[in-house]
């Protein structure tokens, strides 16, 4: 009976141990999440004008679901020590329940983020860069988001367009429609820049001398931050998900070999 | 090293008359964005004309561009005269039926051609590209007055191609002294459309569905089978 006893008490202890490991997951899981939901790069209008921002839905479902594991794995301490029916039959169905929206979450993100392509942004770009007022307010709305992203990213990763400022030449673009070619082959954006924000040498920049223009394109900047991302949230949670599956299994046999 | 060869080839192109040379566009490492939709950046004609300068005179060039297509009616940039003529943009049909004059510059000094090298430093670029290259298409201003009549060098129509040609006027006769043959032909950028960009992606939907479903069953067996041990107990 001893024996009995003392292998109970090991499973006891490797379910707590389990619990507590899931605690702490869930707490990473929900800072990480809200990492990328503040957006620290500043791409998200990009991804708001593609009308597919599902990586960010899956960040938002990562928090909740983060402190949803953290308050499960209390849960399942408790009933786990105390070896109540009820409080583990609680535990399971909850712990099924989240462990399903982590599921979701993580498989958007992994299949979301092959949707972020380099023709994907580069097509965005040239339909919506300082597209001239037109359309609706929500068209407006996300015109401006990415006329400010790209700005701000031409001008802070020295960069032009997605694969290259010959991106502004081989295709007509909402911005081609306001600036002649001659004056702006591409925007002044991809110009070197002095400290005022001037083009040191707008000729140069024009004519596509180097040292004048920015000749790299856009795209590492933005598929970097979002990749990480959306690696960040799907593998984690896919590695959570591996050690709660465990963990379930092991509590819904404890919950079974529990005497009424 | 780039800019020494084009100097020297240069020097050695200006032993010949330009009768038997044609306008070239600019050196492709400097200049990399050429020709682009609407301009056509040409070198300066250094040495070209060498033979024909005399000394105490004063001399212009003389830019001609045309589009090189079936229904040019002519390519004569002189009158009976020898007189250069003075076609403008509007008059021809934007380069359609003849050639128009897009621009008169002086002469370039063989002498001294500029030193391409300076165009790293940012103080001389602009210096330096100006003096060796000249913008075919740079000034639109002229389009939109509909009366102007002078000599423009507006935008050029992209997807086209265009020729082009030097001639050497003497300003006190205004007859011209030599000419450069037609350039070779050059056609402007095209530029595709936004929507014909394909943004289709692989989707692994159907397999990372099959691969939840397969899952979910195996979590459904486990729960199943539990709850029947527990039951048989």
């Amino acid at each position: 009976m001893a024996k009995t006893e003392n292998g109970v008490r090991i499973f006891q202890g490797l379910l707590i141990l389990g619990n507590v490991v899931i605690g702490m997951c869930g707490i990473a899981l929900t800072a990480e999440c809200i990492y990328f939901v503040s957006d620290p790069h500043g791409l998200y209008p990009l991804l708001e004008a593609t009308e597919n921002d599902d990586i960010y839905a899956a960040a938002w479902i990562g928090i909740f679901v983060g402190f949803a594991l953290l308050a499960l794995s209390i849960l399942g301490i408790v009933g786990v020590i105390k070896s109540n029916r009820t409080l583990l039959l609680v535990y399971i169905i909850l712990m099924l329940i989240t462990f399903a929206f982590e599921m979701a979450s993580c498989i958007t993100a992994a299949t979301h983020r092959d949707f972020l392509t380099p023709n994907l942004f580069l097509k965005q770009m040239l339909e919506k860069y300082q597209k001239p007022e037109a359309g609706n307010n929500n068209d407006k709305w996300m015109s401006e988001g990415v006329t400010k992203t790209w700005d701000k990213l031409m001008l802070q990763n020295q960069c032009c367009g997605v694969n290259g400022p010959s991106d502004w030449q081989e295709y007509t673009s909402a911005f081609r429609t306001t600036y002649s070619d001659a004056d702006f082959p591409w925007p002044h954006n991809c110009c070197v820049l002095d400290s005022q924000g001037h083009p040191i040498n707008l000729d140069g920049c024009k004519l596509g001398v180097h040292g004048f223009f920015k000749s790299n394109g856009c795209y590492a900047a933005i598929s970097g931050p979002m990749n990480r991302q959306a690696w960040g949230v799907a593998w984690f949670g896919f590695a959570i998900l591996c050690w709660t599956f465990f963990v379930l299994l092991g509590t819904m046999f404890y919950w079974s070999r529990i005497e009424y | 090293m780039c800019g020494c060869c084009v100097v020297l080839v240069l020097f050695c192109l200006g032993l010949l008359s330009a009768g038997n040379q044609k306008p070239q566009l600019g050196d492709a490492q400097l200049a990399t964005n050429n020709p682009t939709l609407t301009t056509v950046s040409l070198e300066k004609p250094f040495c070209m004309f060498d033979s024909s300068l005399y000394p105490n005179r004063s001399y212009t060039i003389y830019l001609y561009v045309m589009k090189e297509s079936a229904s040019a009616m002519s390519s004569l940039v002189t009158d009976d005269s020898n007189k250069p003529l003075g076609s403008t943009f509007q008059q021809t049909s934007r380069g359609q039926l003849r050639p128009y004059n897009a621009a008169f510059f002086d002469v370039p000094d063989c002498a001294v051609p500029p030193r391409l090298a300076d165009v790293r430093s940012f103080v001389h670029a602009s210096y330096v590209l100006k003096q060796y290259l000249f913008r075919v298409g740079d000034d639109g201003t002229c389009l939109y007055d509909p009366n102007f009549l002078g000599v423009c060098n507006p935008p050029l129509a992209p997807d086209t191609t265009y020729r082009f040609k030097y001639v050497l006027v003497d300003n006190s006769e205004g007859m011209v002294k030599d000419q450069t043959l037609w350039s070779d032909p050059i056609k402007t950028r095209r530029a595709k459309l936004p929507m014909k960009i394909d943004t289709c992606v692989l989707v692994f939907l159907l397999l990372t569905g099959f691969l939840a479903s397969v899952f979910f069953a195996i979590i459904l067996k486990i729960i199943i089978k539990s709850i029947g041990f527990s039951d048989t107990k």
